[in-house]
């Protein structure tokens, strides 16, 4: 089986969404003969060819990071682009990919209905949505932090590979928490008072030396 | 009251979309509403790139240098901010959720428990109601209206907001006036 996967991060390359492809990537070659190819979609002037892949493709991968509760513009820059393709007849089989900054994954269940709908549209087999949170600062984490993560990605890939699906199990797994519990919520606001809970971004903010303006309201300026 | 309408249509040969537009802000105005029109697809926008200098280089400004400042200063200096936009592939235009991307300089990275949730920490004192104006076109239906509501209405809360209505174009004027006058 060829799998065409269209990265929808913004960052291209250098992005956690494209490193967590390359761990599903890993699994879904371990079965002999598949095939893959990858475009990034932060590459709006290769767009066209980009639609070119879609209309030849077997199956397809799209996966992004969470942009203002749905999909990043360059993704729907994309999507907007298969308008075309809707009531065609053989349009490729459809899964995604949604990861977010923040831990819950029920900020990314809005843009999953959605994705479920677009892949309908098109008159696809919708593979389904893979969501995972709390990943802003993966690529900078040691390996032992990621690699139960990692080979999460890697297991549903294996077994997309084998059976054409993503198992609902792992998908469950790897969404967790759905919603941060109520009970742990004071706990993590008094964690908010001594710093930890933004010190990625205080650490980021010290670097840049804009820490000292790190409060600063330039429109009302 | 202050409204801002970002006019997300990136087909110029949509007439019908850019003049209810017009007609819109004309019978706002005629109300005593303060209104801007921002037509989008007129603008140099970039994209997001994810960089988040607006958040830790330089706080509350995104780096490109295009016009997005303008639209985020017009956004923030509101009472209500409506996105506008053709449905396309079920969802706003590539266009509109291009700028809406590039409304993240208005909130800071810090994050805070909003009902119970993660979300951002507001960087302004006052942000404004939500609207969102649709146009219907081939192959859309009300459960793309539904769901391309639910997403804004996500969206405004991380914005310190609320969607406070969804409309389509092909109602008449005066129901959106209404709409926005009992705000």
């Amino acid at each position: 089986m060829k799998l065409t996967i269209f990265n929808g991060s913004p960052r291209g390359q250098n992005s956690n969404t494209n490193l967590l492809l390359e761990q599903f990537l890993r699994g879904f070659c371990e079965t002999p003969g598949n095939s893959y190819e990858v475009y990034h979609l932060n590459q709006i002037a290769k767009h066209e060819e980009f639609v070119q892949a879609y209309a030849n493709a077997e199956a397809v991968l799209i996966g992004f990071p969470l942009y203002t509760d749905g999909m990043p513009g360059v993704v729907k820059e994309f999507v907007d682009r298969l308008q075309p393709f809707v009531g065609r007849e053989g349009n490729p089989a459809m899964g995604f990919l949604v990861q977010s900054g923040f831990i819950e994954s029920l900020h990314s269940r809005y843009v999953e209905k959605y994705l479920r709908k677009l892949a309908q549209r098109l008159g696809a087999r919708y593979i389904g949505t893979i969501v995972k949170g709390g990943l802003e600062g993966i690529r900078m984490q040691p390996p032992n932090m990621t690699r139960k993560l990692f080979a999460c990605f890697e297991e549903i890939g294996r077994v997309y590979a084998q059976t054409g699906s993503f198992d609902p199990h792992l998908l469950r797994r790897l969404a967790k928490p759905e919603r941060i519990s109520p009970l742990l919520i004071p706990f993590i606001w008094l964690l908010s008072l001594t710093g930890l809970t933004n010190f990625y971004w205080d650490m980021m903010l010290k670097e840049n030396k804009a820490y000292d303006r790190r409060f600063a309201q330039p429109y009302c300026e | 009251m202050k409204i801002t309408i970002l006019n997300g249509n990136p087909d110029l040969s949509n007439r019908d979309f850019d003049r209810y537009l017009e007609t819109l802000q004309e019978a706002l105005e005629d109300g005593g509403h303060a209104v801007t029109c921002m037509t989008l697809r007129d603008l140099n926008l970039h994209y997001c790139n994810g960089c988040f200098g607006c958040w830790v280089k330089t706080p509350g400004e995104c780096l490109a240098r295009d016009d997005s400042g303008g639209v985020r200063r017009a956004v923030i200096g509101s009472d209500l901010t409506v996105f506008a936009s053709p449905l396309v592939m079920g969802f706003v235009s590539a266009l509109t959720k291009k700028m809406m991307d590039k409304m993240i300089p208005l909130l800071h990275p810090y994050i805070v428990f909003d009902r119970g949730e993660m979300h951002h920490l507001a960087r302004y004192k006052r942000y404004p109601q939500l609207g969102l104006l649709l146009q219907k076109t081939i192959g859309s239906d009300d459960e793309d209206l539904a769901l391309a509501s639910e997403i804004v209405s996500r969206t405004a809360i991380n914005f310190k907001s609320k969607l406070c209505f969804t409309k389509l174009i092909e109602e008449p004027i005066q129901e959106v006036v209404n709409e926005i006058n009992h705000i």
